[in-house]
Order: structure tokens, then C-alpha cells, then sequence
């Protein structure tokens, strides 16, 4: 054993380990370092810019998301939410309601059914001068749409005894209530009220306290029993809120300008 | 004022970067020759030596300002770094050169080093690699178990046997055992 330690010993410093260093050794191993010191940054460049470009893609599509989330509102009874997949994308939904001060989305977001939308009234409040803007859409129904085009979409019920001025009532395939949507032969579409299920896009619906509501829409105006709220679109429309004084009772969405009397 | 300033400030980093590369080429210069003896032991051939010396200082002189900053000894970190790089690239050529049959000529000369002819040279290149490396850093480097142990990132429990394992292979090569 010790023989075989002396020996290495002894190897181990042998002259003819010596190795032979070419003249241009340290120059090359010098490029070398810097031509791989390049190659990483130009790497690190590389992954930087896609990490902008797609944080930018990223950023780009969210506001699509969320008015997609709105324009998919499915008539909302917990049996046709229960049958709906969640949209794989949920949480940056719910990121994006929780980082967009003012997201301009009206209608019932599906993901309310599962209870993800971030409840966002508090940071709402910083909103008292934004004003309200989002299509009058609910689930595949919309305020405006002709009689015809909202048979087509399978959304609308059974109709039911036409009011005296002339106005049609729906219930819809998700709630029995006879008149969820009432329909002019002039305006289309002037009202659909909303399940007591369902939610806007600042998480207000039926059951939600009042000061809750007007943290969420600053510009809700009192109209008797009813906070009204002017939305931004074409065709105008407004959220009507019906509540007791202390909570909401009951939300329909109406055309502004329609002529159904009691919409 | 401000341009200036921007201006001072670059030419104080290029300046940096400058005196940085500087020491590394002359760091390289300087240890270049103990590097290449250290890689021939390690390696056991003189071409895998130059090639693996290379490789590494080429590694850390692109990293060359982060390794001053550590302040660990340059030399004590190139060589840990062969040691494990040689471990690294004989596992990977391991992997690629597993065959079924030998070839029926040798299609290239083996490299023979100055040592060929040394019974315990041609032994100790017999030996895996990281009992290669274990027995180089206890006799060529003198380096305790410990040491050996943090340098190629194992436990002194795996130093013990594969110095073991190694003394007990070259002992039956030597015909010493």
C-alpha cells in the first residue's frame, strides 16, 4: 500500500506529465471565453425579447378575454353553468378584473357561476368618474336583436300573451320566468332580466348590498325604487337595479330608448 | 452634464471590462502550463488534456468578472472544475460509445502519452473516471478527504470507498495485492 503511494507519489511528478503549451494557447482560450461571453448574451437578449413580446401578446389579449367572458354570458341557471367547461383561462380572467381599475365590461361573466371572479367593489370605489360602457349582451341574446335573429339563437323560451303595446315576453331556456325577455317588433330586444344567479362584471347582482352597488357604479342614479345605470353602447341601454333600500332585489338590463312601457 | 456624465460612466464600465479580460489572459498565461499538466493526469493523454483545459477556462473566463467576485483562489476553481468536467464528458462519451462488438481494426492509433510505458500509468488510466480524479486530487493535489469531497461535490463516505475501490484496483493491476 505504501509502495503504491510512494509510486504515485513519484508519478504524479514525473517531468514527462509536462504538457506542451502552444504559442497561441492563452489567445485562444481568451477568444474563446469571449466569443461564449457573446454567445450568452446575445441568449440572454434573445430570451428577453420574447419574454417582452409575449408578456405584450399576453397583455394584448386579456381585454379581449374579458369582453369575450361577457359576450359568452349563458343564460345562467346553475344547471347550464354546471354543464359549461370553465374557460381554461380563468384565473387571468379573474387576474384582469382585479388589475383593471375600470373594466368596461357589462353583463354576467360565466365565471361568476364558479365563484371565481374576484370580488372587486372596494377598488371599483376609486372609479367615481369612470363612466360605464359595455355591450348590451347577455349570454347569445343582445339588446337590439330583432325577434327573428333571437329565435335563432335557442336562448329564447316560450312566449308568452303580448303586452298592449305590443311587446312579446320570453321566458328563456334557463329561467321559466315568463317574461326574461321581452321583445318589440320595433326595437328588438328592450329588456332581458338577469338570474338572481348571475352577476355583472363588477360582481353586483341580486342579493348584493346597495353601497356595494354604488361602489361599483358610482353613477347609479336613484329612480324610485330602482339605482339605474347608463351604459355606454350602441344600441344605449342601462342596468336597472331594483333593491328593498339595503339590497338588490332584482337586475335587468333594458334598452334606453325602447317602447315597451314597464320595461 | 448628464450626457457627460453617461459617458464617464460607460467608459468606467469598458473600462472595467478591459482590466477584467486582462487578468484573465494573464491568469491563463501564467497557469496555463500546471492547468495542462493537471488535465494530463486527469485525463491520461495529452490531447484530452488540451481539450479539457481548454473547454473549461474558456467557461470561466465568460464568467471570469462573477468568479473574482466570489473571491474563491481562480486556480483552486478551474481545477475543481476540470476534475468534475472530466467526470461530466467521460459519462456523456460513455453513453455514446457503448457498441455491441469491437471493431474488427482500430481505425485510429490510440494516443500514447510519454507515460505509456508505466505498469501503474496504464493502471491508474484504467480506472473510472471519478477514481481517477479521487486518486489525482489526494497525490497530485494533496488535498484531504474533506477537501476532495467539497471539490468534486460528493460526501467523504463516497471519497473513502472510491479512493478505496481505486488503491484495491491498481494493488491487483500492480499484482500487489
Amino acid at each position: 500500500m505504501d509502495d503504491i503511494d510512494d509510486e504515485l507519489r513519484k508519478l504524479f511528478n514525473d517531468d514527462r506529465l509536462d504538457v506542451h503549451v502552444t504559442p497561441d494557447a492563452t489567445s485562444s482560450v481568451v477568444r474563446g471565453a469571449q466569443r461564449r461571453r457573446r454567445r450568452r448574451a446575445a441568449a440572454t437578449g434573445t430570451f428577453a425579447v420574447v419574454a417582452v413580446i409575449g408578456a405584450g401578446i399576453g397583455l394584448t389579449q386579456l381585454r379581449p378575454l374579458a369582453l369575450d367572458s361577457a359576450d359568452d354570458l349563458l343564460p345562467t341557471s346553475s344547471s347550464t353553468a354546471s354543464t359549461t367547461p370553465p374557460p381554461p383561462s380563468v384565473s387571468t380572467y379573474t387576474q384582469t378584473v382585479t388589475v383593471t381599475v375600470d373594466p368596461p365590461v357589462g353583463g354576467v361573466p360565466n365565471t361568476a357561476q364558479n365563484g371565481t371572479t374576484a370580488p372587486n367593489t372596494t377598488k371599483s370605489s376609486s372609479t367615481s368618474t369612470t363612466k360605464e360602457s359595455a355591450p348590451g349582451v347577455f349570454g347569445r341574446l343582445a339588446l337590439g336583436m330583432s325577434e327573428e335573429d333571437a329565435l335563432k339563437t335557442g336562448s329564447l323560451g316560450t312566449a308568452g300573451t303580448p303586452t298592449e303595446a305590443g311587446c312579446k315576453p320570453y321566458s328563456s331556456v334557463s329561467n321559466a320566468d315568463p317574461s326574461t325577455v321581452l321583445i318589440s317588433s320595433a326595437k328588438g330586444i328592450v329588456r332581458i332580466k338577469l338570474p338572481d344567479t348571475a352577476r355583472t362584471s363588477k360582481n353586483i347582482g341580486t342579493g348584493s348590498k346597495v353601497t356595494d352597488l354604488k361602489n361599483a357604479y358610482p353613477s347609479a342614479a336613484v329612480n324610485g325604487s330602482e339605482l339605474v345605470v347608463q351604459m355606454t353602447a350602441t344600441p344605449a341601454w342601462v342596468y336597472v337595479f331594483e333593491n328593498d333600500g339595503t339590497a338588490v332585489t332584482s337586475v335587468r338590463m333594458r334598452l334606453a330608448d325602447n317602447d315597451c312601457p314597464g320595461a | 452634464m448628464t450626457a457627460v456624465l453617461q459617458l464617464g460612466l460607460t467608459a468606467e464600465r469598458g473600462g472595467g471590462r478591459a482590466e477584467a479580460v486582462g487578468d484573465f489572459a494573464e491568469f491563463v498565461r501564467i497557469s496555463m502550463p500546471g492547468l495542462l499538466r493537471y488535465g494530463h493526469a486527469l485525463t491520461g493523454n495529452p490531447h484530452d488534456a488540451a481539450d479539457l483545459v481548454q473547454s473549461v477556462l474558456e467557461k470561466v473566463g465568460s464568467r471570469w468578472a462573477s468568479v473574482l467576485r466570489k473571491g474563491d483562489d481562480p486556480l483552486a476553481y478551474v481545477r475543481r472544475a476540470m476534475a468534475n468536467t472530466h467526470i461530466s464528458v467521460w459519462r456523456r462519451r460513455r453513453r455514446e460509445n457503448l457498441v455491441a462488438d469491437f471493431p474488427d481494426t482500430g481505425a485510429v492509433a490510440p494516443e500514447l502519452s510519454r507515460l505509456d510505458n508505466e505498469p501503474l500509468w496504464q493502471a491508474l488510466r484504467d480506472l473510472p473516471p471519478r477514481q481517477r480524479a479521487v486518486i489525482v486530487l489526494r497525490y497530485y493535489e494533496n488535498l484531504s478527504e474533506a477537501e476532495i469531497a467539497k471539490a468534486l461535490g460528493i460526501s467523504c463516505g463516497t471519497v473513502k470507498s472510491q479512493s478505496s475501490k481505486a488503491m484495491a484496483s491498481l494493488r491487483t493491476r500492480l499484482g500487489k495485492d
